[in-house]
């Protein structure tokens, strides 16, 4: 769609433009390659500061990068002493690299609205979602990885019988065994459904606002874009900080001996 | 939303992901904060130490220096003392010496007396024996001669 009218004309299709992933593929082979290309990239730059940072530690006084990395490791690390009683080693650096990736890939969201689609449009690419995590699939992604590593740990702690049983008898007891089983999957299966949708929600409701205040008089946008730029500041870094609470809460509830 | 391939792979991203920041930035992290935490202990327990061994030294210090002071006063009146002696020593072998010399020299000059009132005695004598022969050559009366001499001598 070659959109060359301004955008006030047709609002809706605007907008439809804008949520629109570029994609490739059909069915289950369905690839959104502009989420997984600024995910990957984003990921790619943590990654390389990261490898940076850790071939060139000192165990002297710190400096650089090296202290910011290490004042956010102390901060994920205090929230996992308080969830988890005995240490465990893989839960900090999932709850480090959550708070990072999801914080940049929200941080995109800053990024004006038509900045990167429009330079996209110049390069021949007609459609592209800038932020990752207004993509459902992304939030999903982490969500459920998180899931699998919490059915990981039930089943590790508490062991496959142990896990079952859990279901069973929690939270009425043993004689309401089919009630507690119902009412345990779907406690269960919330937790990374509501983990991933809070996160896209609130991605896409800002992303969806920017939008609209993209279509207002252009004299007007700085006032209410600026507004709101500032205070998504705060939905993406809170957002961030959320998910990585949770995630470490879900992994120790998981682990935990018995409920 | 469907299950698609998109999803796997942004599941196999973030599983990478966190291997490689578990792998190459937390436990290096982790290991190097562990060990300043570690270097930092034991400068502090080493600093304890030295400040320990400052007042252990402090204090040996002063003992010291207060027992060099007693044996510097104690080396003091003993010299003191000594040199009292010593001076009172030179002052009674001077005096008893000088007593001495004083005695001798008495002695001496009373025999020299002695010896030159014997030697004027017999002078006095030979002079009276010639002073008599020449009164006797003028005068016979010996006795009566005799007696004034003997007076005179005994004088």
């Amino acid at each position: 769609m070659d959109n060359k009218s301004p955008a006030t004309d047709s609002p809706v299709e605007y907008i439809q433009h804008h949520l629109t992933p570029l994609s490739a593929g059909e069915g289950f082979w369905q690839i959104n390659i502009d989420t997984m290309f600024f995910s990957m990239l984003l990921a790619g730059i943590v990654m390389f500061i990261a490898y940076r940072v850790g071939k060139n530690i000192s165990s002297g006084a710190p400096t650089g990068m090296q202290n910011v990395l290490e004042s956010l490791m102390d901060f994920v690390n205090s929230l996992v002493k308080e969830a988890f009683p005995k240490p465990n080693k893989i839960v900090g650096p999932i709850g480090l690299t959550i708070f990072i990736w999801v914080l940049l890939m929200n941080a995109m969201d800053l990024i004006p609205v038509d900045l990167l689609p429009k330079l996209a449009d110049m390069a021949g690419i007609h459609y592209l979602k800038v932020v990752p995590t207004t993509d459902p699939h992304t939030t999903f992604a982490m969500s459920l990885s998180i899931f699998l590593l919490c059915i990981y740990y039930n089943v590790k702690i508490k062991g496959f019988g142990g896990y079952m049983k859990s279901f069973m008898v929690h939270p009425f007891g043993i004689y309401l065994a089919p009630v507690n089983f119902v009412l345990t999957l779907v406690e269960e299966l919330a937790k990374p459904l509501s983990l991933a949708l809070r996160l896209f929600g609130n991605m896409f409701t800002g992303e969806l606002v920017f939008l609209l205040i993209a279509l207002l008089p252009w004299y007007i946008i700085p006032i209410p874009g600026s507004l709101w730029a500032i205070f998504h500041i705060l939905v993406i870094t809170l957002q961030a900080f959320i998910f990585m609470v949770l995630t470490i809460m879900y992994i120790s509830m998981a682990s935990e001996e018995s409920h | 939303m469907n299950v698609t391939a998109t999803l796997f792979g942004q599941m196999i991203t973030f599983i990478v992901f966190v291997w490689f920041i578990k792998a190459y930035l937390w436990e290096p992290l982790t290991d190097a904060m562990e060990s300043r935490t570690k270097k930092i202990s034991d400068g502090l327990a080493a600093a304890e130490q030295g400040q320990k061994k400052i007042e252990q030294a402090t204090i040996e210090f002063s003992t010291r220096i207060d027992e060099a002071k007693s044996k510097a006063t104690n080396i003091i009146t003993d010299a003191e003392s000594k040199s009292k002696t010593i001076v009172e020593d030179a002052r009674l072998s001077a005096r008893e010496e000088a007593q001495k010399i004083a005695k001798t020299s008495a002695q001496q000059l009373e025999q020299e007396v002695n010896a030159a009132r014997e030697k004027l005695k017999s002078d006095v004598a030979a002079l009276s024996l010639l002073c008599a022969e020449k009164i006797i050559s003028k005068e016979v009366d010996k006795n009566m001669h005799n007696q004034i001499i003997n007076e005179v001598i005994n004088k």
